[in-house]
């Protein structure tokens, strides 16, 4: 090579040639610790053991039959059902998808508010409101109590919402109710763990201040705890609401009415020009609720969940409120009572109002269920008939994820801004034509992409089983595809995302497009998308605990018989085992994310 | 002729109204000439490199490198123009994630084929690796190889860029204020290596700098540029006090803001500020 000579030329005519030695160096990731072989073979068992117990079979989906079944499901969707007597009943399903996730989201605040006060460590476990306490029976008990409600968090959270949904469905029915209360308690751990959390995280020296003019323990939180929070809290409440638009959406699956459910009926009665109608109002109605929630929380300048809203000064806010009061009462007024009219109707939508009538016979329902689940059922038998389920749950998620690496990859690649388009140097002579063909892969990429995320897993599950018939492999394809479409978009951000300097640099030395992403961008991104890679799978775990639902295997699988059985002791031991499960992911997880990120 | 530029021009879009960077900018430079460019900031100094070393094409104007047009290249043809142009920027410009040897590789990238940039982007091969090595040598860093770039000092990260254009082994070197962050001493044994490798390889040279003693110093040939055009092409002996004066005039923040002893004064963003006083 021409450099050899001329480096060899520099280096002489200045320095000594090189003298330390880099072998070393390129050695080091290839040496073959005990520790690196135990994970490497681990990961190897995992893997096949995964590929076993999610029944993979790549050719399925390659079977004439198979293909014939998409290729029949796709020319359904077409034309869409746009009867006005299925807009009808399309409206009336957006309509209580919606009432359900208002609903719910009252609720979990109303149970997640008092619940979160309790859980924050700095109100009645550490710190200057408690130091100075006198200590007794009274203080110990507040602190376990402050305690027992953060392991609730942590319990109510871990259970999958669609399970919640499926408890409440057996425990009083079917119907939108059913769906509410389960958002309910899902997301009170939720709300209630960022309430302590944004409690947590105010200015203590406010609390010093205030503690110290004698107030009580009450005072200090409103006065002093309670306006530094109420940014975070409305950003996080809001956010929170999307979510449950889209949990309430899914929730219908098992019955707890919605648009899931005429998706679900639909899919049933083979009429999918109703499925591409419902689907097409469903993503509508979630891009809808993004672009409310996000205009909502522009307007009470509170900032994003995933930004510093701790930091955030109160001021805004209260700024805000006091433009409001003085010259936009009427407009403030006009505000208050619609969302005051929108949680009334909520709770009408959803049956709320009737449940508190003593004859519905609600409350002996959930006693009733309740008193089923003990003593849970702990039988040798039993136990090892969880085996497999819960190995193919834990396969299904780490499949499901690599699939949707796969996919996300290979999507995320052309959906890459600064990779597809380039800078205007980059287009060379031949300028219009290939700018129009770099933008139209640009844009399919991010419409696939899109078309993949909006999708929920469960509606996915419906499609692959159409295609590779009941069981783990469905599920499996299922949360690789929309995985695939999560992941795609954050890769492609992350990438976006880099610093483009050294990406000029390397342009400059002549470098091409897949050397500057391996040499400029991704060095750079690894962490990020590490980090949400291994997130993914998280939540990936949770999701394949409840395929098995609507017939995509794993665990949700056993609910739903034992459930429909009326097992109850039997679906205690279940909603343990789940919970165990997710919290050693989590656990795992966290150790993954911190490994990678200390390389 | 290596470079040769005819009335070219840069415009970007702003707010509006379309700035000129680089205005009806004109010059010839032959192999093997060392030019500074002097000029106040904001004369298009920056949109000149980018310019010279085709990550920008020009709005209006040829732009001529080694006799072919710039302007009528394909993408394939910008990449081998590119690969014999070394570019020393002036915040580095640096993959922070990578270690020095490995951003000292990547000055190579230009030569590898598909295939060969994944074998080596898993494992170099050990004649790259030795040349790498040998780079840094040469600017002093090579014990420093295997610290990622975010761990090196500012002065080390400049070395670093620099051993990256070493191992690219251009034709043709534009360096952006490659002595900003040098202590004195260092920046002494730098400029003199620089102007040895380009003595010695017959390479071009052409650099921004602030510091007018160093150009006067070190080039035989001093291009200033003033709002994006060519103000005076001269030699050092030519230069007067006047010219200088002339040309920094009116760049209000430079006045007052003194170059003592070679330490430079610079703001938030990094960009030199001009030191006309300790020109003679």
């Amino acid at each position: 090579m021409e450099c050899s000579g001329a480096t060899t030329r520099m280096s002489q005519g200045v320095h000594q040639p090189a003298r330390v030695s880099d072998e070393h160096y390129w050695r080091k990731d290839k040496t073959l610790t005990v520790r690196r072989f135990a994970a490497a073979a681990a990961a190897g068992i995992v893997l096949i053991l995964s590929w076993r117990y999610a029944e993979i079979r790549p050719a399925a989906i390659f079977e004439p039959g198979a293909v014939a079944a998409v290729w029949a499901f796709v020319r359904g969707l077409f034309p869409p059902d746009l009867s006005p007597e299925f807009l009808r009943i399309v409206a009336a399903a957006v309509a209580q998808t919606v009432a359900i996730a208002i609903a719910g989201t009252m609720l979990s605040i109303l149970i997640g508010l008092p619940l979160g006060i309790m859980a924050t460590p700095i109100l009645w476990r550490r710190g200057v409101l408690v130091a100075g306490e006198p200590p007794g029976a009274s203080k110990l008990l507040l602190a376990g109590l402050s305690r027992a409600s953060r392991a609730l968090f942590g319990f109510l959270r871990a259970v999958p919402d669609l399970v919640w949904g499926l408890l409440f469905v057996v425990a009083i029915g079917l119907g939108p109710f059913a769906g509410t209360l389960a958002l309910a308690v899902s997301y009170s751990g939720v709300l209630g763990r960022v309430y302590a959390d944004v409690f947590e995280d105010v200015n203590v020296h406010a609390l010093e201040a205030v503690r110290a003019t004698g107030a009580s323990r009450a005072q200090v939180f409103l006065r002093a705890i309670w306006p530094q929070a109420v940014p975070g809290i409305t950003a996080y409440t809001l956010y929170s609401l999307e979510c449950c638009v889209r949990a309430a959406a899914v929730l219908g699956f098992i019955g707890a009415g919605g648009i899931g459910y005429e998706i679900s009926l639909s899919m049933r009665l083979f009429d999918y020009g109703q499925v591409l109608t419902l689907i097409a109002s469903l993503v509508a109605l979630v891009a809808l609720t993004d672009g409310v929630s996000r205009f909502l929380r522009r307007r009470l300048h509170a900032n994003a969940p995933a930004g510093s809203f701790a930091h955030q000064s109160t001021r805004s806010i209260r700024g805000f409120r006091r433009r409001l009061m003085r010259h936009e009462s009427a407009r403030h007024w006009a505000f208050n009572l619609i969302i005051v009219l929108a949680v009334a109707w909520s709770f009408y939508a959803t049956d709320l109002f009737d449940i508190t009538r003593a004859d519905s016979g609600v409350l002996t329902r959930v006693f009733r269920f309740v008193g089923g689940m003990f003593p849970p059922d702990l039988s040798p038998e039993f136990l090892r008939s969880l085996f497999v389920p819960l190995l193919q749950t834990i396969g299904i998620s780490v499949i499901g994820t690599l699939i949707g690496i796969a996919i996300g990859v290979v999507l995320a690649l052309p959906a890459t801004s600064t990779l597809t388009l380039g800078d205007d140097a980059d287009a060379g002579k031949s300028s219009r034509l290939g700018r129009i063909a770099r933008w139209l892969i640009y844009l399919s990429a991010r419409l696939t992409l899109n078309v993949l995320r909006s999708i929920p897993e469960l509606v996915w599950v419906l499609v692959c089983i159409l295609t590779v018939g009941l069981g783990p492999y469905a599920g499996t394809l299922a949360i690789g595809i929309h995985t695939g479409g999560v992941l795609g978009k954050l890769y492609a951000e992350t990438l976006e995302e880099v610093s483009p300097r050294p990406v000029e640099a390397l342009r400059a030395n002549g470098a091409r497009r897949l050397q500057i992403l391996l040499w400029g961008m991704w060095p750079q991104a690894r962490p990020t998308l590490v980090s949400y890679t291994v997130l993914r799978w998280e939540m990936n775990l949770r999701v394949s605990t409840i395929l098995g639902l609507v017939g995509g295997g794993g665990l949700g699988q056993a609910i739903y018989n034992n459930v429909q059985l009326g097992f109850y002791s039997r679906t205690a031991v279940l909603i343990a085992v789940i919970y165990a499960l997710v919290m050693t992911t989590d656990w795992l997880g966290d150790r993954l994310r911190t490994r990678r990120h200390a390389v | 002729m290596i470079y040769s530029l005819r009335e070219v021009s840069k415009s970007y879009p702003a707010s509006g109204t379309v700035v000129n960077a680089v205005n009806g900018f004109t010059l010839d430079v032959q192999p093997g000439e060392r030019i500074a460019l002097l000029g106040p900031s904001g004369a298009g100094k920056t949109t000149l490199f980018r310019l010279l070393n085709a990550t920008l094409r020009p709005t209006s104007g040829t732009l001529r490198f080694d006799g072919s047009d710039v302007g009528a290249m394909s993408g394939r043809e910008l990449r081998s123009m590119r690969r014999r142009i070394g570019t020393v920027y002036q915040q580095f410009h640096l993959v922070p994630s990578l270690t020095a040897l490995e951003n000292t590789l990547c000055g190579r990238l230009g030569y590898w084929s598909l295939l060969h940039t994944i074998r080596s982007t898993v494992r170099p091969t050990k004649q790259e690796r030795e040349q790498a090595m040998a780079a840094l040598e040469v600017v002093g860093l090579a014990d420093k190889y295997c610290a990622r770039a975010d761990e090196l000092s500012g002065g080390q990260q400049q070395r670093l860029a620099i051993a990256r254009v070493l191992m690219q082994d251009p034709e043709v070197i534009l360096a952006d204020e490659p002595f900003a962050s040098l202590d004195p001493s260092l920046k002494e044994s730098l400029a003199s290596l620089l102007m040895v490798l380009v003595t010695n390889g017959k390479r071009t040279l052409v650099t921004t700098l602030h510091d007018v003693e160093t150009a006067l110093r070190f080039f035989p040939r001093i291009v200033a540029l003033r709002e994006g055009h060519v103000a005076f092409d001269t030699t050092p002996a030519e230069i007067s006090r006047e010219s200088l004066k002339a040309l920094y005039d009116g760049d209000s923040e430079s006045n007052g803001s003194a170059a003592r002893d070679g330490v430079q004064w610079r703001d938030d963003k990094n960009e030199p500020r001009c030191a006309p006083t300790c020109a003679r």
